[in-house]
């Protein structure tokens, strides 16, 4: 009987070297099994540690401390053994550009140790589960953002690993290629029964597709659990945002959401600051002020009351059911997004 | 080992790919080998050129007799580059003399000069002492440079022998004929004729007639007589752009590390050694193509490689090998393509002139020579003068190979060692 824990990651950690000498604590001592046949996602902001966390994982980074075991064997000790039982889809695009697809296939499928008529037959059935039988012979180079993903993609499945990790496989791409990614990784679970490590910092694609999250922040996980158990750590908050365009909020007001208006839990205003790309001129200025509150419907005539009261313009209102932004909020007081 | 095969053949297919790889391997090292050559002197001593650099030995020959003459025959025919002077001589005065001829004193002064590479003097009564039975000394003289070659001697030696040995072959058969009775021969007397004939063969070639005086010379300067040409171009560019094809290895490596093909490689069950052993088996086997097609086009112009492949081989490997590791050496030192771009054109512009590339290092003053090895295109360039201009064989080409070998060593020690991939 094979174990139940596809991986498991004890007191990982990496340290990195920053230019000017001072110690870079990427990940510091992360700690996580992943069961078999899940889809278990990474969830955090850009820098938190996510691609840090899985170049350990796969052998691709040495780790400063700790270690990871996948089916059983050490990535640091038996590391041919591992990385034969994982499949690999980086975050950025690693293809030869000027070969074709077909080529690029065959060359990894060759470096998993396919040969002869099972590397051509399971070319085939990438090539046709990536959807792109009609371009195989066309150079890399000359495929969309969205096509080229669908082949880092099907790289990673030429060898049938028990284990694919996907760093953010839909950053860049457009929303019909990015449905079709999600699609992809639902199919890997259900249909070839692999087991996942997904990574993203876009809480509604983690929120949709994983059977167990753990949000990751400054190198260290933070909250690990299904949707319903992380949700249950806020308490069923709403999440109300008010956009306020250039209004400046002070803290004052803040602080008087939360005293005044019952159930309010958390008040914050960020400034999300758009510039002209050439000339760094401010172009737009986008205030929000995001409230967790129990029963936000109920919270927000008050809440608007009172901002009216401090002559703060409300531009727009949004309530939201609790979900992982919240459960973000609620952790780091930031938002997810940057 | 499969592995690392198929990276290597990955790697030149992408190679392949590339927009001119043809003209960088083929058309521009061809033009070049023709310019360079052309201009260091190829085709300038109008009939030789095409076969080879002349061979010029001074001769005197003081019995010019029929014999005499005979046994120079037997010496030309060894080299098709000796040139006999004074008696060879043609319009194009291959032999230098200005219209004169030369005595012996003249003689020495030539071959200290390196006009000829050596001097051979058939004393008066040659073939009297030949017919016979009597010693003769044939004087060889030669200039105790590299460039008065070895392979002069040999070749008058090996005449020396095989002339001895036909008039052996003839006088002894000259005798028995004489002392033939007319009639037919009964079983004893031919048993009895053959250990006659047995026993005379054996009475005169233990007075062999020829003993061969080999007088060195003083050194000089060394010669430059016949270093221009293809001989020089051929090998030089070809070098060179051995230089040009392995290099970009470096190049290479950084743009695999930029597009994260060589991340996945690492994320993959393979070994650092297999793949950088399939890198740098590529990149080796695209330089030895690149000898093997400058090389065989060499061949086409006339430029032949000397009498030791194995040792011709060696120095083709070796040098491909130790650029190699340089490449590999390098590429741990450096941060992005355009830097490794430029920095390997540069390292090849400097090590290639530098190592005697475009011109033959005999032609540089001692202390640029010197300096000239720190480049291991000297060291190969040595080697390849030595097989092509000087009949040398693996013996003499050794010591150049070991620099070669051990350079190899070394870049390859601090490439394996320093290498990141991420
Ligand atoms: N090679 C490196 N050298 C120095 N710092 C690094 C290096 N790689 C990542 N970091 C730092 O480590 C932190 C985590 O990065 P990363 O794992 O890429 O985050 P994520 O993938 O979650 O966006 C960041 O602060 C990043 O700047
Ligand atoms: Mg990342």
């Amino acid at each position: 009987m094979q174990s139940q824990v596809m991986v498991e990651v004890r007191d990982l950690a990496k340290t990195f070297k920053g230019k000017n000498g001072d110690d870079i604590q990427a990940v510091k001592g992360v700690q996580l099994d992943i069961r078999r046949g899940e889809i278990y996602s990474l969830l955090g902001p850009n820098g938190a540690g996510k691609t840090t966390t899985i170049s350990m994982i796969s052998g691709l980074l040495a780790p400063t401390r700790g270690d990871a075991r996948i089916g059983g064997h050490s990535i640091t000790r038996e590391p041919l053994q591992a990385k034969q039982l994982l499949g690999v889809v980086p975050q950025e695009i690693a293809l030869y550009p000027t070969l074709s697809a077909r080529q690029n296939l065959d060359f990894f499928g060759k470096m998993y140790g396919l040969t002869g008529t099972e590397l051509s037959r399971r070319v085939d059935e990438i090539v046709d589960f990536i959807d792109l039988r009609e371009r195989q012979n066309d150079r890399i180079e000359t495929f969309s953002g969205g096509m080229k993903r669908r082949v880092n993609i099907g790289v990673g499945l030429l060898h049938k690993p028990q284990l694919i990790y996907m760093d953010e496989p839909t950053v860049g791409i457009d929303p019909q290629n990015r449905r079709r990614v999600l699609d992809t990784v639902q199919r890997l679970q259900q249909e070839m029964g692999m087991t996942v490590l997904y990574t993203s910092h876009l809480m509604e694609e983690v929120q949709e597709i994983s059977d167990r999250i753990a949000i990751i922040d400054h190198g260290e996980i933070i909250a690990e659990g299904t949707l319903g158990e992380l949700i249950q750590q806020i308490g069923e908050e709403d999440r109300l945002t008010f956009k306020v365009g250039t209004q400046s909020v002070p803290d004052a007001l803040l602080a008087q959401f939360k005293q005044e208006v019952e159930g309010v839990t958390s008040a914050v205003y960020e400034r999300h600051d758009v510039t002209n790309g050439e000339s760094e001129t401010l172009a737009q200025v986008d205030g929000i002020v995001t409230i967790m509150a129990k029963r936000g419907r109920k919270a927000l005539p008050d809440l608007l009351r009172i901002a009216d009261d401090a002559e703060l313009d409300v531009l727009s209102v949004e309530v939201r059911e609790p979900d992982l932004e919240g459960v973000f909020l609620h952790l780091t007081g930031r938002a997810l997004r940057d | 080992m499969r592995k690392i095969i198929d990276i290597a053949i990955n790697d030149l297919r992408i190679v392949f790919r590339e927009r001119g790889i043809w003209i960088n391997l083929l058309v521009i090292p061809i033009i070049l080998s023709v310019v360079i050559g052309l201009a260091n002197g190829a085709g300038a001593s109008s009939d030789t050129a095409s076969t080879g650099p002349s061979i010029l030995i001074d001769v005197i020959d003081e019995d010019s007799s029929p014999l005499s003459g005979q046994f120079l025959d037997e010496l030309r025919a060894a080299n098709a580059n000796f040139v006999l002077c004074p008696l060879d001589n043609n319009n194009g005065d291959v032999c230098q003399l200005g219209g004169n001829t030369f005595d012996a004193a003249q003689a020495e002064t030539r071959l200290r000069e390196q006009t000829s590479l050596a001097l051979l003097e058939l004393p008066a009564g040659f073939s009297a002492a030949l017919e016979s039975g009597t010693n003769v000394s044939i004087v060889y003289r030669s200039n105790e440079e590299a460039t008065a070659p070895s392979y002069i001697l040999q070749a008058v030696q090996a005449t020396v022998q095989r002339f001895g040995a036909s008039i052996v072959a003839g006088r002894v058969g000259g005798q028995v004929v004489a002392d033939l009775p007319g009639t037919a021969l009964g079983d004893a007397e031919r048993a009895q004729l053959v250990a006659d004939i047995r026993q005379r063969a054996q009475t005169i070639l233990n007075d062999q007639p020829s003993v061969v005086n080999a007088v060195i010379g003083t050194p000089q300067e060394a010669a430059t007589a016949n270093d221009g040409g293809f001989n020089q171009s051929v090998p030089g560019i070809a070098t060179m752009y051995v230089m040009f094809a392995i290099f970009p290895a470096a190049v290479a490596l950084m743009t695999e590390r930029k597009q994260g093909t060589l991340q996945r490689l690492v994320t993959l069950p393979l070994t650092r050694a297999q793949i950088l052993g399939g890198k740098m088996l590529a990149r080796f086997l695209l330089g030895m193509l690149q000898y093997a097609i400058v090389f065989v086009f060499g061949y086409f112009l006339g430029v032949r490689y000397g009498s030791d492949p194995v040792a011709l081989g060696l120095t083709m490997v070796l040098f491909a090998l130790c650029i190699t590791a340089l490449t590999l050496a390098l590429s741990t030192l450096l941060k992005n393509e355009n830097q490794a771009g430029a920095i390997t054109l540069l390292l090849t512009l400097t090590l290639a002139p530098l190592g005697g590339a475009w011109w033959p290092l005999e032609v540089v003053p001692d202390w640029m020579r010197t300096i000239g090895h720190i480049s291991p295109v000297a060291w190969a360039m040595d080697s390849y003068s030595s097989l092509i201009f000087h009949g040398g064989g693996l013996a003499d080409v050794l010591p150049y190979l070991g620099v070669l070998a051990a350079l190899t060593i070394v870049f390859f020690l601090f490439g394996v060692i320093r290498f990141r991939i991420e």
